[in-house]
């Protein structure tokens, strides 16, 4: 059934502009959204591997009937081989992140749908269009598509930021606004570059294109793309220097559109670090600059996040700092190493959105987000305060948990690679990531409540409290049992390990 | 020949728009490099595109800018 | 002497993104950073478009009676036009989105000043 990749883009969008259309009718509202956001996961556990051609057809050597008649310009050149349609290409390891992703948007929609007093048809819309654009991102194979789908994302981030009532909300979307609209066109720039140089926007003919001598590989034209796409995919996942800013995203969101928005930004880091690893890796520096660039998102995001007092911030700059763990997995360009960084995201991914929905309750609760004024909240809500617990463990990579495994994969791969350096830096800013979510945890629940804090809802929504159980579930799962995420991403890391592909 | 004088009127009434005080201006002469890449476009051999950028670039841009404008101030601080 | 058009029209393109950055990055009024933004923008879709151009060349429209090699050694390459037009849209309905937020920051705060609004 491979109709169902393009579905799996086409259906939130249909989703989105739907739910556009009802607005008073708060109940069926609910409901409905509920029911058309468990297509997001449900979509690619059913779908075939393999690619689907939007708009075009199969390359002419897998379709000779339409070679027939055409002049030997097209048929005994590379052009043969080419890809003529926007390519989407779904593997198992794409199959993992989509749903992984699927599954972190149903539950944030959930959450969104029960918190909310009014289910604003708004609020879904720019949900669900921000989840079509980054499965697009994941799934494409075609660069000016990533450009298309990154620029949705972003601005479907804006909205989820404009549609919370977080004072300072607009001044900081039109802030991320403002640096986008510089980065994107400079992105485009890098992708024009590419198309100067190959002809092609595909980016299984790009790598052919280079790999088999059809443009020069050390064209300087091609460093110039290479610097300009990264650049972009460092906006696209709040890497320094867009730390700052990203984390200001998060902490002017409500809890459930930040925990979706750092779900865009992981897999957004993630399918266009793929791709330039695919592209670029077989330049020299690549390696080092992706290394570079992920110690350096590792070491400023955690250290930023101690100083934060405000809650969402601190989780913010904490979700950056996790990305610099995937980015040295991709870094270090072995397989196992690639293999560690793809599952740490998808580990990454989850665990986020615990702590976002977790201590969103708190925010729920009381509106405050300050540390300084907060306290004594595991008296009023221990249950929330266990699950928050068990995500700090999580993310710091406590045994049983899923990034236990994923770190030791990468501490692993680290020395492997033959680069303990990394292995010693990663352990230690672990410590300081545990450190620092215990600070904030302290602070919130364990001493003793101020006078002056008042609870303004009392009841918990069992939305939130059932969509963190089922994400520890999972967490829990890959933890006991790494190898299901794992043999599902083991193929693409080899591939891009081996520099086939 | 035609090109090259497009050319110099896009970036000149880039450089025009962006020195004037007066806002109002501004947005309105924001639509002389649109409406010249949009001819040049035509002589860049892209007739479809000079048609999409004709109306976006030398009508609506302005004409979102002079929206803004006037629902704001007109005068730079 | 003369640059040939493809030349002239990519220094054309990176003169407009320069002029773009620096309005955005330097100009303090809101509406003018916004106004640079939407050059740079038209100065990456110049140079996609200039390199699809072919000196000499005609449309990528295939006439009747056009021999098909004929047609595809003359012809422009219409890949990056098909790019453009796309581009073009979604950079206007970021500038819509961009103005909409200023014009409420504007009833927020009466000003349109980036050091006002934007610096904390």
């Amino acid at each position: 059934m491979n109709f169902l990749i393009a579905l799996m883009v086409i259906v939130p969008i249909l989703c989105a502009l739907f739910l556009n259309l009802l607005h008073k009718k708060d109940r069926t509202i609910k409901v409905v959204t509920v029911l058309l956001a468990l297509t997001l996961p449900a979509l690619p556990l059913l779908a075939n591997y393999g690619l689907h051609y939007f708009g075009g057809y199969v390359p002419l050597v897998e379709n000779p009937t339409l070679a027939n008649n055409l002049p030997p310009l097209i048929t005994d050149t590379a052009l043969n081989t080419f890809h003529p349609a926007i390519t989407y290409s779904f593997q198992s390891a794409q199959q993992l992140f989509v749903f992984i992703f699927g599954l972190v948007a149903l539950l944030a929609i959930f959450v969104s749908v029960f918190e909310t007093r009014r289910p604003s048809g708004v609020y879904a819309y720019m949900m669900f269009m921000g989840v079509a654009a980054v499965t697009a991102v994941i799934l494409t194979d075609d660069i000016f598509n990533l450009y298309v789908f990154f620029e949705i994302a972003a601005l479907a981030t804006v909205g989820i930021v404009l549609v919370s009532n977080v004072k300072g909300n607009y001044e900081t979307a039109l802030k991320y606004m403002i640096i986008g609209s510089i980065v994107a066109p400079l992105l485009l720039l890098g992708i024009a570059l590419l198309l100067g140089v190959t002809g092609n926007v595909n980016i299984t003919d790009i790598i052919y294109s280079i790999k088999n001598g059809l443009v020069d590989p050390q064209n300087p034209v091609i460093l110039m793309a290479c610097a300009l796409i990264v650049f972009g995919w460092l906006y696209g996942s709040g890497l320094p220097p867009f730390h700052t800013i990203k984390s200001a995203i998060y902490s002017k969101a409500l809890p459930s559109g930040a925990a979706l928005m750092q779900a865009f930004s992981v897999f957004i880091f993630v399918a266009m670090g793929i791709i330039i690893l695919r592209i670029f890796s077989y330049l020299p520096f690549s390696q080092w600059v992706i290394l570079g660039v992920s110690l350096m998102a590792m070491i400023l995001g955690i250290t930023m996040a101690i100083l934060q007092t405000d809650l969402k911030r601190m989780i913010g700059f904490l979700a950056v700092g996790e990305l610099g763990y995937i980015g040295i997995g991709l870094g270090l360009s072995t397989a196992y190493g690639i293999t560690a960084g793809l599952f740490q995201a998808v580990n990454e991914a989850m665990i986020t959105a615990i702590l976002f929905l977790g201590f969103g309750v708190v925010l729920y609760q009381t509106g405050i987000s300050d540390t300084r004024k907060l306290g004594g909240m595991m008296v009023k809500t221990p249950l929330v305060a266990f699950l928050v617990l068990l995500g700090g463990f999580a993310m710091a990579g406590v045994p049983l948990l899923n990034a236990f495994q994923s770190k030791l994969m990468l501490i692993q791969g680290s020395i492997k690679a033959g680069l303990p350096e990394l292995g010693v830096i990663m352990i230690l800013l672990s410590i300081v990531t545990f450190m620092t979510f215990m600070k904030a945890f302290h602070a919130v629940y364990l001493r003793p409540m101020p006078d002056e804090l008042v609870i303004k809802h009392e009841k918990i929504p069992k939305a939130t409290i059932i969509a963190m159980l089922v994400l520890l579930g999972v967490c829990l799962i890959f933890g006991l049992f790494p190898q299901v995420a794992t043999s599902y991403l083991q193929p693409l890391a080899t591939s891009l390990a081996g520099g086939i592909l | 020949m035609i090109e090259y004088i497009l050319m110099i009127v896009t970036i000149l009434g880039a450089i025009l728009a962006l020195m004037q005080r007066d806002l109002l201006k501004a947005a309105i002469l924001t639509g002389v490099p649109g409406a010249a890449i949009a001819f040049l476009y035509q002589y860049l051999l892209a007739p479809d595109v000079a048609l999409t950028q004709a109306i976006v670039g030398s009508a609506i841009i302005p004409v979102f800018f002079a929206l803004a404008v006037y629902k704001t101030r007109r005068v730079e601080e | 002497m003369i640059i040939d058009v493809q030349l002239a029209s990519l220094f054309t393109a990176v003169a407009l993104v320069v002029i773009g950055i620096f309005a955005a990055v330097f100009l303090d009024n809101l509406i003018k950073k916004v106004i640079g933004l939407a050059f740079i923008g038209d100065g990456v879709n110049l140079f996609l478009i200039s390199m699809g151009y072919k000196a000499g060349g005609i449309v990528y429209i295939q006439l009747p009676g056009m021999a098909a090699d004929w047609f595809a050694q003359n012809s422009a390459y219409p890949l990056p036009f098909a790019l453009v037009l796309t581009s073009i849209v979604i950079g206007a309905s970021t500038m819509a989105v961009m103005l909409g937020i200023i014009i409420v920051l504007y009833k927020k705060r009466g000003s349109i000043s980036a050091s006002k609004i934007l610096g904390e």
